[in-house]
């Protein structure tokens, strides 16, 4: 990957270049939590099919996906929203057998990313033993049962996206990427991905990282665009800057569990047919006032 | 004032803490039992979030793994890999809590699938399950819930009896279930009735589980909280009923 070059586009410039039909993308986020929103929009808007939506809890971004017919297959620790329910979307698909699912546990996917992040083809975990997540995933040939001094052991196959989407704090237009509050398995996959496309709340000039490196989260060295997107995992949150927005949240589980009619229209008005995502921020909050809500509750716990 | 059956389910689960402990809690009533004990008998209780948080000090009144009230005056804001594998696979977690939708006789469970029913899957519980010395399940008392065998194992009890745990490579392990009719254990062994709620008898116990539980020759019944402790769960915890909505109706 390009190290020492700008990289700083639009989403839609992004999303053109590195993703592709039928490309296995790593999701960033995790629940309510720094979802990639605004780079999933846009994988929408140009009806990037045919995907392996991979991570570890998958939520939102994955189900609007879904929803627009885009996933052949998810591979993930779980598919939820915990206290808002289920992913409407993806359980019809799953039950209706349109999409493929396979099941791994969470630190199951973040191993298979972490053998991908250091160049490794497998890396070994003693989670899974005896259950039936272990042996969808033989049948599947991502997992191996073997024997080490005697004791049963697992080896799970490195997972190395095509290219991963996160959201995150701040970076620099070369890629350099801060993030703050927990990583989820992010950070590994990225290092494993061949391409990674980072949305951030802020762009910095370049070098000014570079006081401090350690707090760099990401490197350069992984990144192959960044896309200034203030608010770009809303109604999800970014630790520090704004809380999430419950009744967002609360409003599109309400739409996905109708499903139909009602649903389409609200994909096609709020995902499809803004040309931005700010488009589609001004949309669902006009006068930002839920945006300067969230951001004031997060301050509110600081 | 008179606790709910599920306040007192949370209660006893908070009860499963001794101070100092480490335990691993997703959100819902495992998240509000681990606070709750926090802020009772076992103020060094460390919690451990699988998103990556390392010992924070929550504030009320959390909804997620990701809920920054959940990263509150933490040790450490880690990854996934971090919590689950250097903490909980490294054995540095002696205690993990549990849901599910169906827990079996040898307390296997299964998150996953449900006649046909997608369910959300494993998440970090058949981690916490594989590697935890002591699990506790927090969950309502319907026969759905506990049938023979689960449908699918997302996570590690003892799978098919005794000594199948050790056979599979798994380390020894001690489950408690504790629902609003009663509390069950098991170690390298069926789930078994050691305790009821108040008011609750063993008839409706096996009456609403689908498995025949064998039960302790003398069965103790599980103490309600005090009126402070009663205090601190509504007032402090969950004062917008959240995980309580029935108290809305009281």
């Amino acid at each position: 990957m390009a190290v020492g070059v700008h990289k700083l586009v639009t989403a839609a410039e992004a999303v053109a270049r590195f993703v592709t039909p039928g490309a296995v993308v790593g999701m960033g986020g995790q629940n309510i939590n720094r979802c990639p929103m605004a780079l999933v929009h846009e994988v929408a808007r140009q009806g990037l099919g045919d995907l392996a939506v991979v991570g570890c809890n998958l939520s939102v971004p994955l189900d609007i996906l879904v929803a627009c017919g885009l996933v052949a297959r998810t591979e993930h620790g779980s598919g939820n929203l915990e206290r808002y329910g289920t992913l409407f979307a993806w359980r019809r698909a799953a039950e209706a057998g349109s999409i493929e699912v396979r099941d791994h546990s969470h630190l199951a996917m973040a191993t298979r990313f972490a053998a991908g992040a250091i160049g490794v083809p497998f890396m070994p975990t003693r989670s899974l033993l005896g259950t039936d997540v272990l042996r969808g995933l033989i049948d599947l040939d991502i997992a191996r049962l073997m024997d080490f001094d005697g004791q049963p052991i697992v080896l799970m196959r490195a997972l190395t996206p095509d290219v991963s989407l996160i959201h995150v704090h701040q970076a620099d237009p070369l890629g350099n990427a801060v993030i703050e509050g927990v990583t989820s398995h992010e950070v590994d996959m990225v290092r494993a991905s061949r391409a990674t496309i980072i949305s951030a709340e802020e762009i910095v000039p370049p070098g000014s990282l570079g006081e401090r490196p350690e707090r760099v989260t990401i490197s350069e060295a992984y990144v192959s665009a960044v896309v200034h997107q203030p608010y770009g995992a809303y109604p999800t949150s970014a630790y520090r800057r704004y809380d999430f927005a419950e009744d967002e949240i609360k409003a599109y589980q309400a739409v996905a569990r109708a499903g139909g009619a009602e649903f389409d229209h609200w994909i096609r008005r709020y995902v499809l047919e803004p040309e931005r995502f700010d488009d589609y921020l001004d949309l669902r909050d006009p006068d930002a006032v839920r945006r300067l809500a969230m951001s004031s509750s997060m301050r509110s716990m600081l | 004032m008179r606790a709910l059956p599920r306040e007192i389910l949370v209660v006893e689960g908070a009860r499963q803490i001794r101070d100092g402990d480490v335990v691993i809690v997703g959100t819902g009533l495992p998240l509000l039992a681990a606070t709750f004990a926090q802020r009772t008998h076992a103020p060094q209780a460390r919690l451990v979030i699988e998103s990556g948080v390392v010992f924070p000090r929550v504030v009320p009144t959390p909804i997620s793994v990701v809920d920054p009230r959940l990263m509150n005056g933490a040790s450490r804001h880690g990854s996934l890999f971090e919590a689950l594998g250097g903490l909980v696979q490294r054995g540095l977690v002696q205690t993990g809590f549990l849901g599910g939708a169906q827990i079996d006789r040898y307390a296997n469970i299964n998150s996953t699938w449900v006649a046909g029913k997608r369910l959300p899957g494993s998440g970090g519980a058949n981690d916490i399950a594989s590697h935890c010395a002591t699990v506790v399940i927090l969950t309502d008392h319907e026969r759905r819930r506990f049938p023979q065998r689960c449908d699918y194992v997302t996570s590690p009890g003892f799978l098919d009896g005794p000594g199948h745990r050790a056979k599979a490579g798994l380390p020894a392990l001690k489950v408690k279930v504790i629902t609003d009719l009663c509390v069950m254990e098991a170690t390298d062994s069926a789930l078994r009735v050691t305790g009821l709620m108040p008011g609750a008898t063993l008839d409706a116990v096996r009456n609403n589980t689908g498995f025949t539980p064998e039960a302790a020759e003398t069965l103790g019944t599980v103490m309600p909280p005090s009126a402070a402790e009663l205090k601190l769960l509504r007032e402090v915890l969950d004062p917008a009923c959240v995980y309580f909505p029935e108290r809305k109706n009281q």
